[in-house]
């Protein structure tokens, strides 16, 4: 599956020293700020640490969130706002926006943000893991999982934790809900690709695969009608790639019925589904704009595809010419294409614990009024520095063997 | 035709079918 996924770029953020200059009154205090420090500083080392997988990446983020969960949460037994959430200002870049920041000083922006990139990297790791040479059952298992677990944290950001914060996204940045709709959707789609490979490959009955890839094309149809309303400099590479999997998708599933009279007619049609997916391949990788470029066209899954819907729709014309002599209807057969089984539901994503570092008799000890006397609490301004991503380089394809 | 079992949309595909990590049937339909 080389080149089967396209991938927007991680956010990038200026580095936060948590320095709190007086207002951190006690060892305790000062231990959560340095341990603060230290885990973000590791989970933006994990995103682009090649050797990094699930176990890992969990245990880093779970280290931060933690944490800055100390900064979010009531920890005074009241209702009120926790005194420390807008004491530190966070700057991130968003995916389709190039190299300038959004800045906001508030705890829960850099909570969002930052999970945002987590869910990015389970994308990117799946994508990695599908471009490995001869990829096993368990590492297929692997993807499909990550992609589950990305869509689960896209949608548990905007439905909880995006809505608390105090300035909403701007048209195009990656907190606003049509880009968030876009991820989640776009990631149970790709995880619905993985089994469809599957069902292929265990050769399950044509009109599971059929529905099952009908209602993929719709996923990705859906995503790209999501963001039909962003600026296209920013969008269109991405929503071509959403285009092109709507179409091969379409393709494959007009190509399952196998019916001689009437599979004559829905192979003809998967022909031309197959044409208009080869042309948006080549209008994707021509299309300048943020992200990798995919190469679904060189795909021997959709090569191989390709080839078995000309040679059985070959096959169907000399049978139906020698032997049965069916009618070719005039419009392409309906199946039934509510998929029953193999769609994708995100895996519900939560937040761990708050850190026992954090508690009611440490948090009494920072003092927001000691730190307005000094210069140094004043926020830095920061640099973001684009994130160096490890070179995508998949393997040599060897089709689409799941099982 | 044999009246269809649930409601319309519902995902009652593991009512008595084994599937696998990916949803699949267990079995193989064909």
């Amino acid at each position: 599956m080389a080149h089967w996924f396209h991938r927007n770029p991680l956010k990038a953020t200026a580095p936060v020293s948590f320095n709190f200059y007086g207002v951190a009154g006690s060892p305790a205090a000062n231990k959560i700020c340095n341990d603060l420090r230290t885990t973000r500083a590791r989970l933006l080392e994990m995103f682009t640490d090649v050797t990094c997988n699930p176990e890992i990446m969990k245990n880093a983020t779970d280290a931060y969130f933690s944490l800055l969960q100390g900064f979010i949460s009531s920890l005074d037994g009241t209702t009120q706002e926790n005194k420390m959430r807008f004491i530190q200002n966070f700057k991130w870049t968003d995916t389709l926006q190039g190299n300038t920041p959004s800045a906001q000083q508030d705890a829960v922006f850099e909570l969002v943000s930052m999970a945002f990139n987590v869910a990015l990297w389970y994308t990117k790791f799946a994508s990695r893991l599908a471009g490995k040479e001869n990829i096993t059952e368990a590492e297929a298992k692997d993807v499909h999982r990550s992609l589950k677990v990305a869509a689960g944290i896209f949608k548990n950001l905007k439905e909880v934790h995006i809505p608390r914060l105090i300035t909403p996204a701007e048209k195009g940045r990656d907190l606003e809900p049509r880009v968030m709709d876009a991820y989640i959707i776009q990631c149970q789609a790709e995880a619905q690709e993985v089994t469809i490979a599957r069902a292929i490959e265990l050769k399950h009955n044509a009109t599971l695969i059929a529905a099952l890839a009908f209602e993929t094309a719709n996923f990705y149809q859906k995503a790209d009608h999501t963001l039909n309303t962003l600026e296209p400099e920013c969008s269109s590479k991405w929503r071509k790639y959403l285009q092109l999997k709507h179409s091969q998708y379409f393709y494959l599933c007009k190509g399952t019925f196998d019916k001689c009279g009437e599979a004559i007619r829905s192979l003809q049609e998967a022909e031309k589904c197959y044409s208009r997916a080869e042309a948006l391949c080549k209008e994707y990788r021509q299309t300048k704009g943020p992200g990798t470029t995919a190469k679904p066209s060189e795909q021997l899954f959709f090569l191989k595809l390709g080839g078995v819907i000309k040679n059985t729709l070959e096959k169907c014309q000399r049978e139906n010419g020698f032997i049965y002599f069916h009618k070719i209807p005039a419009e392409a057969p309906q199946l039934e294409l509510k998929a029953s089984y193999g769609l994708a539901e995100p895996i519900i994503f939560e937040l761990p614990p708050l850190s026992e570092q954090c508690s009611a008799e440490v948090y009494a000890t920072f003092d927001l009024t000691k730190g307005a006397k000094n210069d140094k609490a004043k926020p830095k301004e920061e640099e973001v520095k684009p994130v160096k991503e490890p070179d995508l380089k998949p393997q040599k394809d060897t089709g689409c063997v799941v099982s | 035709p044999s009246i269809p079992e649930g409601l319309p949309g519902d995902k009652s595909n593991r009512d008595g079918v084994l599937v696998d990590e990916f949803g699949l049937p267990q079995i193989p339909a064909t």
